[in-house]
């Protein structure tokens, strides 16, 4: 009966009025909407002009249609509110719904009533890091940090070494035993044997890295309490800081002479000559976005294995030199300067298998000492994954994107992820990468010919958005969307998808200036290690055409004229 | 000093996933639809409100609210008002309340710490433009106003409904009802949930019994309640009525006896505490919004200020990246920051560096306009910034002080000031009054409001669709122009100015001309309207003409032209490489830069370009060309179309001090256009001339055919004036033959017939003869071909100078006849 569910009605406003000269009476009416929106002025403005009225009653038409929808107005709200009012009073509507919706919006959402709430772990650990970190504990920090990460090195070196040696020692027995089939030994006999070598393998792997986990454990809280005793003892004296030493020694030492003597040289040789793989291409730009207020951004091209940015890489021999990257990734890593990383991966969180395989191994290299190891970041990310699929379930919108509904009735079954979709992983103890962005994709990006509504595009749209709005502000991204190199990778496959990907992150950029948050300062792209010197070349080349490079006004200093660089 | 404004800050929320608008384009972020929307909020002005001062909005779509603040508010008063108070207090909250509603606005959080007490003890409402700006609360996600003084239909309404003004007068009645029972607050001792529940039982209140009465009693204050007189109870009941078509709106209440029976003027809310009283300040005496303005030029930074005060604390970013982001946009596990949560403490900026930072500025600087002749009282003492770059004047407190202060009694006094006005833009424009500045500089006068309302703007006509295509991609990195109010306002204004020349058409580049003034009078549409019609008269006359080619092809001549006058070496390779105007001026030109340049940038090019005339612009063109004189003389055609199709960097300040040095030593008829509007008559102060003597029409294909500008015989004559000159800047070159030579030519001319040149090469190359190396030797001042009438010979010579990279070259219009008219031939002495 009353308007409460409608936002606005409409009124019909008629206006009187007399000639001057004659009695006769006029009168025009037109319809108005309530809640009026607008200028009243204007509109009796336009009503003078569209009804040719003399003007003369400007201001009586002004003054009445002023009243008319302020009246109205008020009536309107007037009304609802009453409405609303009576169906309280009546019990039809419960009222301790709405109590429980406000006291729920009002807890949620104002300090004022939400529930007090003290600094986690976490946040706790991040002001005293953050504050170590920016002080001269930094090298003690960090040199601590290297030496546990030499021993959980050591540690796995040791694993991998001790595996080998069983294998073959095993792969021997095998064929010895195979080779005997008929002679000497049976069938069964070689499948026993194969079940016994799987066995030995599983318990070998397992007792070392349940003593990994413990020695990362260990080595973690050890850390901390480190950490908040220097904040003790910096607060008290503010002077030197002595760095106590790290003990967890006997540990190590304790495997280390197992291993013989020749193969941690071996293992230390192999540490060394990792080192030096550096990009072996890269080329830089300073581009500017933007048509008229322009926005400067440095760009880099670079052929790399994505690993590479992960890895830290560590000389064994005393210890004491560390990469200069990990310096910065460790004093920006509560900043507001996070770098990210755009991995590309299966929909199978579950599956060990390939980059993220190695990523995992990267990972383990050396312990996490602010966030959950890499297995408990993933494993809380399966479960949310569950969630995702219900959520799908809901919203079937989702359609109408470019996805067979093949794929999508199969993805919404086994509750996986899709290509385009993105899980996030946080580290502090990989080289130069904060965040790591995994998006999952598929074959279909072998193909040549994917345009810009493929998922995997819009995937990177979303990596672009979050790390926009997550304060990453350099990012490198796998810029023909694999990372390594495969047989379809013609030299027209790979300029087709760099300017695919190029193309479409400039718009991505363009667009992310007005979503308000950070500004991306800087973007890499990385290209798979075995790409040809020629591609690579074309490929950078592509960069400052695609961006717009920018063109620095030069002035004369001298007499000798500076001319900007044109390429 | 005490404080006088406050900050206070808020989230907006942010729009999930991939959603877009209407027209496809994505959502504007919720924190620009705010900003775009308080700004008319600043310019409220009411004895009972605090005014807005700024909106600033900061990463991650977070709000800051900059107000005018008091320290005393309603809930900090110790004792309850007595009744002459309760009758003030009342009243000039309903005036402010009658206020704010006329412009559509409802208060919505009204609530004693919201009621701030001035130190003359008078009401100011403070935070009335949160529930407007927030859309009514639809782009925040936190519910706004207080629980314990919401209307009960507040709760029950959907939210979606919009709040009327007598939901502020439940809120007022709730308020007044603490103060009259000398409550420090009703039902103190309840929780959030069991506050609401009893907030919501009143609607049960029976129809004998009011709700006042029944809260009298629950407080068990009835004899209090007895004691009140009648009329207050009268008003408390009526505020407090369940139904609100029985609930009187603030104007109504102000109606009501009780006002005119007590009264309360002079009654003061708040005692003034001894220890606040202090002399006040000189900078007292300044506008609240110069003192803002200066308070930041001082170093003042709102947002380091709450971080400093822990109201703007921040999680670090990694601790709360979400976990997983679906590809269709929607992101799971994603910490909410607790940091983000609404907390609506105010913060007051103080004033103590802005007061030490104008410490030394003596008391005359406050009152620049009093010219003292006394020898005591020195008062012309300039600013040492005065002398340093624009940027950084604009950046310099005292310096900045000095310009307000003036610019504002200017302002006051305009239009009588407006010669005082134009002299002191030419120093430079303080931004704070930049809008009205360029206004007085346009003469924009008259009842503009009026006019503007007149003028249909709603009327859909078929240039909507493209005035809708453009708005959305003009300056929209600014947050002002790409908000909501923003885009509304550029279709007003361009529909409105569409609607007032029925000769013109809405060409693609008016939005962008519009975005300037749309800027500066944000709040003022009016205004910027009127500056857009004064503004294309006087630079772009006809420029937006349906079929506009005459008039452009005339200007990029003429650019070319002056590009010849000014830098023969540049102008010979272009015109070599064929980079011709057409291919990268018109945008300049029919934008005057405003399609170009980034908005900080216009505004210093407008600045200097509004106190020029109609040929400034060509001067401006000049020197942006000039900045990259060196990579477009190395450069092919190609290489100079990649390097103008997005223009590259230019510096604003020495391309503007480049373009006044030009325009100032360029003869104004060498830029003579046809198509320009007739300078009014008033305008002329010299005397009119013979015809012959001024400039006259030429074609567009005559223009495009000479090289070379042509000067009139006036500008040649006021040149040859050697009292005004007295060192010739100007050298005739007769070309006529030495016949006609010797019988009498211009003063100080030299005579090279037009026989000695052989215009038949393709080089050509000067003759040698004593009188070319005369010529060459005079390299730099304005050189004046002159013929025989209008003879072609001249042309063509004036056309070998410039190729010879001779600067400053230009023809006598009409020829050496002209100057017979003005009995200026003499004989000429032998070389």
């Amino acid at each position: 009966m009353t308007p409460t569910s409608e936002k606005s009605v409409e009124r019909k406003f008629i206006f009187e009025f007399s000639n001057v000269t004659s009695d006769d009476k006029y009168h025009f009416e037109i319809p108005v909407h309530i809640p009026f929106v607008g200028n009243i002025q204007e509109l009796a403005q336009r009503l003078i002009t569209l009804f040719k009225v003399p003007v003369y009653i400007e201001k009586d038409l002004e003054a009445d249609l002023k009243s008319f929808v302020d009246q109205e107005t008020l009536h309107f709200l007037d009304n609802i509110a009453l409405d609303s009012i009576k169906r309280g009073q009546n019990g039809e509507v419960d009222v301790e719904d709405i109590i429980k919706k406000f006291e729920r919006l009002y807890k949620d959402e104002t300090a004022e009533y939400a529930a007090p709430r003290g600094s986690t772990d976490e946040e706790l650990f991040a002001t005293v890091y953050h504050k170590l970190v920016h002080s001269p504990a930094l090298e003690a920090m960090l040199q601590v940090e290297h030496s546990y990460s030499i021993h959980v090195n050591e540690m796995t070196t040791h694993r991998d070494d001790e595996l080998d040696a069983l294998t073959e020692r095993q792969g021997k027995e095998m064929s010895h035993l195979v080779s005997g089939i008929g002679e000497f030994s049976t069938e069964a006999e070689v499948n026993s044997l194969a079940a016994r070598h799987c066995e030995d393998q599983n318990m070998i792997q397992a007792k070392i890295n349940s003593q990994i986990d413990s020695l990362q454990e260990t080595q973690r809280r050890e850390y901390r309490e480190w950490l908040m005793k220097l904040l003790e003892e910096q607060a008290e004296e503010a002077s030197s800081v002595t760095p106590p030493t790290p003990s967890p020694t006997h540990i190590v030492r304790l495997i280390t002479n197992e291993a013989s003597s020749k193969e941690k040289k071996k293992g230390s040789n192999e540490l060394e000559t990792e080192v030096p793989s550096n990009p072996s291409m890269e080329e830089s730009f300073t581009i500017h976005l933007g048509s008229q207020m322009k926005q400067m951004h440095n760009i880099r091209i670079m052929s790399a294995d994505v690993l590479h940015l992960c890895k830290t890489h560590l000389s064994s021999k005393g210890g004491k030199h560390m990469q200069p990257q990990r310096l910065q990734t460790a004093l920006a890593l509560y900043s507001n300067d996070l770098c990210g990383l755009v991995l590309l991966t299966d929909g199978l969180i579950s599956s060990f298998s390939g980059t993220t395989k190695e990523f995992i191994n990267v990972c383990q290299q050396s312990t996490e000492f602010h966030f959950p190891p890499i297995d408990d970041q993933l494993e809380k990310i399966r479960e949310g994954v569950k969630e995702t699929a219900s959520w799908r379930q809901e919203h079937w919108s989702a359609e109408n994107l470019l996805i067979s509904g093949q794929q999508w009735r199969r993805a919404s079954c086994s509750g996986a992820l899709r290509t385009g979709d993105v899980y996030v992983t946080r580290h502090s103890n990989l080289n130069e990468v904060h965040v790591v962005f995994h998006m999952v994709i598929d074959d279909s990006l072998r193909s040549s010919d994917i345009n810009s509504r493929h998922p995997a595009i819009l995937g990177l749209r979303n990596v672009l958005k979050m790390a926009c709005s997550n304060d990453v502000t350099t990012l490198t991204v796998p810029l023909l969307l694999a990372h390594h190199m495969t047989e379809e990778m013609t030299v027209a496959w790979c300029a087709k998808r760099a300017e695919l990907v190029l193309k479409c992150v400039k718009g991505f950029m363009i667009e992310m200036a007005s979503w308000g948050g950070s500004e991306l300062k800087n973007l890499q792209f990385v290209v798979p290690e075995g790409i040809s010197d020629e591609v690579f070349v074309s490929l950078a080349a592509m960069l400052p055409s695609v961006f717009r490079v920018s063109n620095p006004l030069v002035f004369k200093a001298s007499s000798t004229p500076i001319t900007p660089k044109s390429n | 000093m005490e404080p006088r404004f406050a900050g206070m800050t808020f989230f907006a929320t942010s729009h999930a996933g991939d959603v877009c608008g209407t027209n496809g384009l994505p959502l504007t972020p919720n924190s620009i639809t705010i900003y775009g929307r308080s700004q008319i909020l600043r310019t409220f002005s009411h004895p009972n409100l605090c005014t807005y001062l700024d909106i600033i909005r900061g990463k991650h779509e977070r709000t800051m609210i900059v107000s005018e603040f008091h320290a005393q508010t309603l809930a900090l008063l110790q004792e309850p008002l007595p009744l002459l108070g309760i009758v003030k207090l009342c009243h000039q909250t309903l005036t402010a309340l009658s206020y704010i509603n006329s412009h559509d606005i409802v208060h919505r959080c009204l609530a004693p710490d919201n009621i701030m007490i001035n130190a003359k003890g008078n009401v100011k409402l403070f935070n009335y433009g949160l529930y407007y700006m927030t859309g009514k609360g639809s782009d925040v996600s936190f519910p706004i106003g207080n629980p314990r003084y919401m209307a009960p239909e507040v709760f029950l309404v959907d939210s979606q409904i919009a709040s009327g003004p007598k939901v502020d007068v439940w809120s007022l009645g709730i308020i007044l009802t603490e103060q009259a029972l000398g409550v420090e607050q009703l039902w103190p001792e309840l929780k959030l949930a069991q506050l609401m529940r009893k907030v919501l039982s009143l609607i049960n209140c029976n129809s004998d019994t009011s709700v006042f009465s029944r809260i009298a009693r629950e407080h068990s204050c009835w004899s209090k309640y007895e004691s009140l007189p009648q009329s207050l109870v009268h008003l408390i009941n009526s505020c407090l009525q369940l139904n609100p078509l029985d609930r009187p709106t603030p104007k109504e209440l102000l109606e009501f006896p009780i006002f005119k029976e007590y009264s309360f003027d002079e009654y003061s809310l708040a005692e003034r505490p001894d220890t606040l009283v202090e002399t006040t300040h000189h900078l007292n005496s300044l506008p609240l919004q110069e003192l803002y303005y200066l308070w930041r030029l001082a170093g003042g930074d709102v947002q380091s200020e709450l971080k400093k005060q822990g109201l703007i604390r921040t999680m670090p970013p990694i601790l709360s990246v979400p976990r997983l982001v679906l590809l269709e946009g929607s992101v799971l596990g994603k910490r909410r920051d607790q940091t983000s949560l609404l907390d609506l403490k105010i913060i007051p900026l103080s004033l103590e560096s802005l007061r030490n930072r104008l410490a030394p500025v003596p008391v005359s600087a406050y009152y620049p306009l009093i010219t003292t002749k006394s020898d005591v009282l020195n008062d012309a003492e300039e600013c040492d910034a005065a002398d340093l770059p624009l940027i950084i004047r604009e950046r310099d407190t005292e310096y900045q002080f000095r310009r307000v202060v003036l610019f504002r009694r200017l302002l006051e006094g305009y239009p009588h000031t407006k010669s005082a006005i134009v002299r002191e833009a030419r120093k430079d424009i303080p931004p704070l009054y930049r809008g009205r500045v360029w206004a007085a500089l346009l003469e924009v006068e008259g009842d503009i409001e009026a006019h503007y309302r007149e003028t249909d703007k709603e009327t859909p006509t078929h240039t909507d669709r493209q005035i809708e295509v453009d708005i959305p991609r003009c300056h929209q990195y600014d947050e002002l122009l790409s908000s909501r109010d923003g885009h509304r306002k550029f279709k007003r204004v361009l529909k409105a100015w569409v609607e007032r020349n029925p000769q013109y058409v809405y060409w693609q580049g008016l939005d962008s001309l519009c975005a300037p003034f749309i800027y500066l009078n944000f709040n003022n549409e009016a205004m910027a309207f009127a500056c857009l019609s004064a503004f294309i008269p006087k630079y772009l006359h006809r420029f937006f003409l349906k079929d506009n080619s005459a008039v452009i092809r005339e200007y990029l001549a003429k650019f070319t032209h002056v590009i010849a006058f000014h830098d023969p070496d540049l102008s010979n390779h272009l015109q070599e490489i064929g980079f011709i105007p057409e291919l990268f001026a018109i945008p300049w030109f029919l934008t005057m830069f405003s399609h170009v340049f980034p908005l900080p940038k216009i505004l210093h090019l407008w600045d200097q370009l509004l106190l020029g005339d109609a040929s400034f612009p060509l001067y401006v063109g000049l020197a942006i060309l000039q900045q990259h004189r060196d990579t477009l003389l190395s450069s092919g055609f190609n290489e100079c179309i990649l390097l103008f199709s997005d223009l590259p960097e230019v510096d604003i300040e020495r391309c503007l001090s480049d373009s006044v040095a030009f325009y100032c030593c360029t003869p104004r008829s060498t830029t003579f256009r046809q198509h320009e509007r007739c300078p009014s008559k008033a305008g002329l102060k010299n005397k009119p001339c013979h015809p012959d003597l001024e400039m006259s029409a030429q074609t567009v294909a005559e223009l495009q055919a000479e090289s070379c500008p042509r000067i009139s015989g006036a500008d040649l004559l006021d040149l040859l004036d050697s009292s005004k000159f007295p060192r010739p800047k100007v050298m005739v070159i007769d070309i006529r033959s030495p016949e006609l030579y010797n019988v009498g030519s211009a003063p100080g001319s030299i005579n090279i017939p037009h026989s000695r040149f052989d215009l038949t090469q393709e080089i050509p190359q000067l003759p040698s003869c004593p009188e070319v190396n005369i010529l060459l030797q005079n390299r730099g001042k304005i050189l004046v071909v002159a013929g025989q009438g209008d003879s072609p010979c001249a042309i063509q010579i004036a056309q070998i100078f410039l190729r010879n990279g001779l600067p400053k070259v230009c023809v006598l219009h009409r020829g050496i006849d002209v100057l017979q008219l003005a009995n200026l031939l003499t004989k000429p002495t032998a070389i």
